[in-house]
């Protein structure tokens, strides 16, 4: 089994550094569990029309140390919800990393996205090539490789799927 | 060429003649920590029976689990969680630390806190078993990993070598020299790297001290902290040590990723303004500002020399009317020792609020803020909503400062009361 490649339109850029992803529903909306209201809030504040003009598959591009802080799970739960089917940044926190790709949401991290996407571009991330395609400019760069045991944690769909298809470690 | 002490560790830990930055490798933890906390324990314990279908963990003197969070409980739901714990350590034969003290300071009091062993959890603030040359992770959710199986997939980690000289000026704590590493070196200055600590520095500081370091590793990207244990660290930690391991140090040539000199003597009281704990000031710029609440404690501080100076800082003085202090003893072993040398009688006095350890002040669950309302603050994190309201706002630094801050209401240097 291959890790399927991301296709889709650059949904949103968050152009700053230490990105703390709690944001992107709001701190006072962190604990609510359901997904349906927490997809609702989700990105209003950036953009209110963010949950009609996104599609499923298109991705989220982010700058360096993207997920810095005390990221929690709801935030990037409400964006899957909502189609998102990846993020792409500059660089990650390593606690927003592990958890996400936990998760088996796919994380990339690909210096220079930021200055080679706009939003709403049609880009590919092409794992086996290691490369990320931006379909609409025509231009590629490479992505940093994914360690192996996280790419089969993102193959397998998460950790618990990881953990059971590799019971002996 | 020679090895990093996180790379030694590792690699008796995947029973490796030796390993190297960048290697993937499958190594045992020598322990496994957790303190209960829903969707975590509870859930590795449910998925352990369920999914993975075992009862019992193969070696219980592995594992060590913390009741530190939810204490004292307050709804009859968070007690249910407790008695989760309970019962599976039972069944499980595993030992529980419960209202022992903050989980991160308890293991290194019992001995989880073993020179050269590699220690797992979920919660990053472990790091600071680095400070005795245990190299201590925190895996988030992956930690499962450690309960269904002997070993965990790792990279072996770059080092960053920090180097402290000189040594710290009245009222400036170890708590600055942290916010300090942020400052000057970024707040992605370690990613997915371990800060190792070194230098002439480090001798002046306390291994509380060090441990307040240690503790907060992970506001610099680092996957953890570590020090190679001189012989007051050994002193203290092999009695205890849980595990017969021979202690190691790194190479005089291992390879570091980048080497950053700090010299504490320039250092000032610092404080760390909202809402991320990458804004690192001098707290002078903000002398003066308003602030309604303040906490000592954490597992980054609250421990004797924190209590200490907050208890000559008050000795004679008073909180200021309306002002609410909080101090928190990090365990109950640092409480017990404050008590007997008077300093929880003098801050009593002086009209602070003391409790038993918990760790239920540093996330805003008790002596929770409103909105608009300020803190000064010795606990882990300053972003939005973390002791409370979303729009209240948590100022960090050091003790002495939360203890100044208290006399006048506002923030204030404590080298005047000093």
């Amino acid at each position: 089994m291959a890790l399927q490649n991301l296709k889709g339109r650059v949904a949103f850029i968050f152009e700053e550094d230490d990105f703390d992803v709690d944001q992107i529903v709001g701190v006072k909306n962190i604990k609510i569990q359901d997904v349906d209201e927490l997809a609702a809030l989700a990105m209003t504040s950036y953009d209110p029309d963010f949950s009609k003009e996104v599609r499923k598959g298109d991705v989220i591009v982010g700058g360096r140390n993207f997920g810095y802080g005390h990221p929690h799970y709801p935030p990037m739960k409400a964006l899957r919800h909502l189609g998102i089917a990846g993020v792409l940044a500059e660089s990650f926190s390593p606690g927003y990393w592990r958890g996400e790709i936990s998760m088996g949401f796919p994380q990339c991290s690909c210096p220079g996205i930021r200055a080679a996407v706009k939003r709403w571009d049609e880009i590919e991330v092409d794992w086996p090539a290691g490369v990320v395609r931006n379909l609409t400019q025509g231009t590629e760069i490479p992505f940093e490789p994914l360690a192996h045991s996280d790419a089969l944690m993102l193959e397998a769909g998460g950790l618990l799927p990881y953990l059971k298809m590799n019971p002996a470690g | 060429m020679g090895h990093t002490i996180t790379e030694k560790i590792l690699a008796r830990a995947a029973g490796l003649p030796s390993v190297r930055a960048g290697d993937e490798i499958m190594a045992k933890p020598d322990f496994v920590l957790a303190y209960d906390f829903p969707g975590y324990t509870d859930v590795y314990f449910k998925q352990m029976k369920e999914e993975f279908g075992i009862d019992k963990v193969a070696e219980p003197e592995r594992y060590g689990i913390f009741i530190d969070h939810m204490v004292p409980v307050a709804t009859p739901k968070e007690e249910e969680l407790h008695e989760g714990t309970r019962k599976w350590c039972a069944e499980n034969g595993v030992e529980l630390f419960e209202r022992r003290g903050i989980g991160h300071q308890v293991a290194a009091e019992v001995g989880f806190a073993t020179p050269g062993a590699f220690v797992v959890h979920f919660d990053g603030h472990i790091s600071q078993l680095g400070t005795y040359g245990t190299l201590g992770i925190g895996m988030r959710r992956n930690v499962l990993e450690a309960f269904v199986r002997e070993k965990v997939s790792i990279k072996v980690p770059e080092t960053v070598r920090v180097n402290l000289t000189g040594s710290l000026r009245p009222g400036v704590m170890a708590r600055d020299v942290f916010h300090h590493i942020v400052r000057v070196l970024g707040p992605a200055s370690c990613r997915f790297q371990v800060m190792e600590l070194g230098g002439d520095g480090l001798e002046g500081l306390t291994t509380e001290g060090i441990q307040s370091i240690t503790c907060l590793a992970m506001f610099t990207g680092a996957l953890t902290a570590i020090v190679n244990p001189d012989q007051k660290r050994l002193d203290y930690a092999l009695p205890r040590a849980r595990k017969k391991l021979e202690p190691v140090s790194s190479d005089p040539d291992a390879t570091y990723a980048a080497v950053h000199e700090i010299d504490l003597s320039e250092l000032e009281p610092i404080v760390v303004v909202p809402p991320t704990p990458a804004n690192t000031r001098n707290l002078s710029e903000y002398a003066g500002l308003e602030v309604q609440t303040g906490y000592l404690g954490s597992c980054a501080s609250g421990r004797l020399e924190d209590i200490e100076i907050a208890a000559k800082i008050l000795e004679g003085r008073r909180v200021k009317t309306g002002f609410s202090l909080h101090v928190i003893p990090t365990s109950q072993e640092i409480m017990a020792e404050a008590a007997r040398r008077g300093y929880i009688s003098t801050l009593v006095e002086a009209g602070a609020f003391v409790s038993s350890p918990s760790c239920d002040y540093c996330f805003g669950r008790i002596a929770t803020m409103t909105e608009n309302q300020r803190a000064v603050s010795t606990g882990t994190l300053n972003v939005k909503g973390r002791m409370g309201s979303p729009d209240s706002e948590i100022y960090l630094c050091n003790a002495a400062a939360v203890a100044a801050s208290a006399i006048e209401g506002r923030i204030a240097d404590p080298r005047k009361y000093l």
